[in-house]
């Protein structure tokens, strides 16, 4: 297993070091502000890594509207065959060369960077079996870097300690609102997709809806659960992924929602109204409601020609 | 070992069951790897690690059956089918 791991633990453990060498004149080399903030750091780099793959996924969703009266006749033309129409969905996606679904990568991509900063961090926690501090060191993160790290502290909490590895009250007061965190961003995420983010559930949908809601629920224990095993460094980076997903579905939402979602409605709205502002109102109006209007031979209107994407 | 290997997959499938089927293949990635794994054990193991590698960002996903002459639809509903007849028949 080495020989797939090390390039790992160089990556992560090099990542880490590289914001540290970066930040310690502003922090201080020792300060734990330095440490967590690279944690965090590589949270960043990666996330911004995946902003492609994300937004590629976007596009390719949006896409789908062009498609939908297409899926609407397979549906109707199968619809006592689930496999022939998964089958056929499929086939019309491949066909346009677009498929709404994400596949795993993104997740999986993230699962062996987390291993490996689990397994850095853990090196660092390592003890003799007397219960001598003896961090083991891995990639970059070596000598005077591992004794630092090794003493870094999180509001308080070693970041190499976990809650059921220490006795150290203050080692779990963090690790537990870390996790309380944690639980709190997944849920809000997972909450605002499902009020506003998706487009309005047909009866078929509502299968979905609900193991949705049951697993609303049983994140915050699977966190907890999964959590006190954790160092504090991890959680740090779970929190943080967590955070950015919060923000990059807000930003979405807000921005840029699915047509056909709440989210989507507000926003026509908003823009009406600023286009009434602006005096444009009859000019507005006449778009958002006449989508075919460009057929006719309407003049070409550059603004409508985005939203058509 | 097949059945821990399946019961894991279910144990994902429950997991993650929230974000909805997610896979930009047919059957998903966890549904074929019971079925390959259900019929060819390890090397059906090895079969699902392949379909996860070609399950990335880049590829186009598709219909991708374990045995395309076993699984896919039309085979399925020729066999009914043919069931059926010899119920009528009968």
């Amino acid at each position: 297993m080495g020989f797939i791991l090390n390039p790992l633990y160089n990556a992560v453990s090099g990542v880490i070091v590289f914001i540290h060498k970066l930040l310690s004149p502003v922090f201080g080399a020792n300060s734990g502000v330095t440490w967590s903030l690279s944690i965090m750091g590589l949270v960043v780099i990666i996330r911004i890594i995946l902003i492609p793959l994300f937004v590629k996924q976007i596009k390719s969703q949006r896409a789908l509207t062009a498609l939908q009266p297409h899926m609407k006749a397979i549906q109707k033309k199968y619809k006592d065959d689930r496999q022939k129409q998964s089958e056929e969905m499929m086939k019309l996606y491949k066909e346009h060369k677009t498929n709404p679904l994400a596949s795993c990568f993104p997740i999986l991509a993230q699962a062996p960077i987390f291993f490996a900063l689990f397994t850095v961090l853990n090196g660092i926690a390592a003890k003799t079996p007397e219960g001598v501090s003896a961090p083991i060191a891995r990639g970059f993160l070596k000598g005077e870097y591992l004794d630092s790290a090794a003493q870094a502290t999180f509001f308080g909490a070693k970041i190499s300690q976990s809650f059921l590895g220490s006795t150290d009250t203050t080692v779990k007061i963090v690790t537990v609102l870390l996790i309380i965190f944690m639980s709190g961003t997944t849920f809000t995420t997972q909450r605002q997709l499902m009020v506003k983010g998706m487009p309005k559930m047909d009866s078929s949908n509502n299968m979905m809806l609900q193991q949705q809601k049951i697993m609303l629920y049983l994140f915050p224990v699977i966190f907890a659960i999964s959590g006190v095993n954790f160092p504090v460094g991890v959680l740090i980076y779970w929190s943080t992924t967590n955070l950015w997903t919060w923000g990059q579905q807000y930003y979405v939402i807000k921005r840029n929602p699915t047509p056909g979602s709440p989210a989507y409605e507000e926003l026509q709205r908003k823009r009406a109204h600023k286009e009434k502002a602006d005096g444009k109102a009859i000019e507005g109006i006449d778009q958002d409601e006449a989508t075919e209007a460009e057929v006719q031979g309407q003049r070409q209107q550059p603004k409508k020609k985005k939203k058509k994407k | 070992m097949r059945k821990a290997l399946t019961a894991l997959v279910r144990a994902y499938q429950m997991a993650t069951s929230n974000f909805a089927p997610r896979c930009k293949y047919y059957p998903s990635c966890s549904n074929y790897a019971i079925t390959a794994i259900g019929r060819y054990g390890l090397k059906g193991l090895a079969m699902a690690a392949g379909r996860l590698v070609r399950c990335n960002p880049w590829s186009q996903g598709g219909v991708d059956y374990v045995d395309e002459h076993l699984d896919c639809a039309d085979v399925k509903n020729l066999l009914t089918n043919s069931e059926k007849e010899v119920v009528g028949a009968n």
